[in-house]
């Protein structure tokens, strides 16, 4: 008791050695130095945007829904399709991707072509597709839809590879062994083990693609965005707020629906 | 094609897992209409290879495994399907799919002579739905058809295991260690279902147990695994403890030591 004293015990640091240690230390630090130094800050330009901010807020407060109400109401309606057909087929599209992208599933070929296909959906963002969907297919929701498939199948698809490469190994060998398909494998064997874990996925992505719809349509690819961006350029910022008010409301209402919808499912 | 007085025969088994050390070095022997051998033998003596080899889910480097006259060492891939549905398997922790629920997972062993759309829409056979139930009555599990299988307990769910072999009209019963997940009394009620649903079906069996014990009271005819070889083929009358030390050690003789020490993991070779 009195030869041994208490030993003490601290985790063992992330970096090993204490000089790499303090040195991230510094460096961190003077990076943040200097890039606050970067920063251009001009008293003039605020004061002067502080008198249109005053402007875009009082529009806030005096939210005009009845206006503009037949464009909002299409736009509305527009991003609502274009979100549910593009939730939908996404969900169908990203299947094969992702038994596709599964390491445990898939040959190597398959694997690597599937992985690169999901790369190459996610690797750009919504707007930038939307603008090339636009060039190509003109104004409108075609585009819009088919940017957020696009999207879906990239997120939808990696996630549910990577649910797949989780599963439990054993049932799966259990259906090998009975002698089962390849299909009836995976209808079996792999799909009721992820299938929650999909189905609550796609709901959030529903969630993602309707405010995408709103953000897509700013560069011409229909829906609500395409009301919101034309209501900004005519300085109709009650219309924009009824419009923020309404997409807020159906997120919400979204919301309350999907998390009802997954205490059903699982 | 099937030689009636032989239904499983393994000749020089031989199992590499890749750039590792050779887990069977030339295992052989014969099984007879409805005999029941237990495989006994240490942790990684390579007891669930040995049955995973003749169910090919893992490839045998070299030798022979005949089930009633077939070669299955040389089958292609629809062949190969064929063969597997000769032979039921029960695993180690049952290998059940817990979202499902019961009658789908014992309708899984029915899932090799099922079309796709059929089995995607779960429009089974009547006559294997007939079956599926009559077995689930058997195992005792009468009523719980459509109990999602998380719901059942251990024993419960290797029973379920058990319905899903049996649903195959196999020949042959390839069974992991059926009762590592399980308590004594337990695997006690699993080993009397099991040697009971063979005699009554004119089944042949291979049966996995770590736990001596079991294996010599239930099983006629024991083999002894030892570092991939078999040691010792004979009734358990002849397993002295001269060859218990010889597989396990000398630890293992103790008989307090020797009765249902806990398989490690799931997968023990």
């Amino acid at each position: 008791m009195t030869t041994e004293a208490a030993r003490a015990w601290r985790p063992p640091p992330r970096i090993a050695s204490a000089g790499v240690r303090r040195a991230a230390w510094v460096i961190a630090a003077a990076y943040a130095l200097f890039a606050a130094w970067t920063i251009d800050v001009d008293g003039a330009r605020i004061a002067e945007g502080a008198a249109r901010a005053a402007d875009f807020f009082g529009g806030w407060l005096r939210p005009d829904f009845v206006t503009r109400w037949t464009d909002i109401r299409a736009g509305l309606v527009e991003s609502i399709a274009m979100t549910l057909v593009a939730t939908a087929a996404g969900f169908v599209l990203s299947v094969p991707f992702g038994l596709g992208a599964a390491r445990n599933l898939a040959p190597a070929p398959i694997y690597a072509g599937c992985r690169g296909a999901l790369a190459v959906f996610r690797a750009f963002h919504e707007v930038l597709v939307a603008i090339l969907f636009v060039a190509m297919f003109g104004f409108g929701g075609f585009a819009g839809v088919m940017t957020l498939v696009v999207a879906t199948v990239g997120f939808l698809g990696k996630l549910l590879a990577e649910a797949v490469e989780e599963i439990d190994p054993a049932p799966l060998e259990a259906l090998t062994a009975a002698g089962a398909t390849w299909a009836s494998r995976i209808t079996f064997g792999v799909l009721p083990q992820v299938m929650p874990r999909i189905l609550g996925l796609t709901l959030y992505r529903l969630d993602i693609n309707f405010r995408e719809s709103a953000i897509i349509g700013l560069v011409g690819a229909g829906g609500i965005g395409a009301t919101l961006i034309t209501a900004f350029a005519r300085y109709e910022f009650e219309s924009v707020s009824a419009i923020l008010i309404l997409i807020i409301s159906m997120l919400f209402v979204a919301e309350l629906l999907s998390s009802r919808l997954r205490r059903r499912l699982l | 094609m099937t030689s009636p007085d032989v239904v499983l025969d393994i000749d020089g088994l031989v199992v590499r897992y890749a750039d590792g050390p050779e887990v069977l070095q030339g295992i052989s022997f014969t099984l007879g209409p409805q005999e029941i051998v237990g495989l006994i033998g240490a942790s990684g003596a390579g007891k669930s290879t040995v049955l995973r080899a003749v169910q090919r889910l893992v490839e045998p480097t070299a030798g022979s495994v005949r089930l009633g006259g077939t070669e299955l060492t040389t089958l292609g891939p629809v062949e190969l399907r064929d063969a597997r549905r000769r032979m039921g398997m029960i695993f180690q922790e049952h290998a059940l799919v817990d979202r499902l629920t019961v009658m789908e997972n014992v309708l899984c062993g029915a899932l090799g002579r099922t079309g796709f759309w059929h089995a995607l829409r779960r429009r089974f056979d009547p006559a294997d739905v007939a079956h599926a139930f009559q077995l689930l009555d058997r195992m005792g599990l009468s009523g719980f058809e459509n109990r999602r299988c998380d719901e059942l307990s251990g024993g419960q769910r290797q029973r379920v295991g058990i319905a899903r072999a049996l649903i195959q009209n196999p020949e042959l019963l390839l069974v992991d260690e059926p009762t590592a997940s399980l308590d004594p009394a337990a695997s006690v009620r699993i080993m009397t279902l099991i040697s009971e649903v063979c005699s009554e079906s004119g089944l042949a069996a291979v049966i996995n147990l770590h736990d001596v014990p079991l294996a010599r009271r239930f099983c006629p005819r024991i083999l002894a695994l030892h570092e991939g070889r078999i040691v010792f083929d004979g009734p358990p009358s002849e397993l002295t403890d001269a060859v218990l030390t010889e597989i396990y050690g000398e630890e293992a003789v103790e008989p307090h030591v020797a009765v249902g020490a806990p398989a490690e993991d799931r997968r023990d070779d």
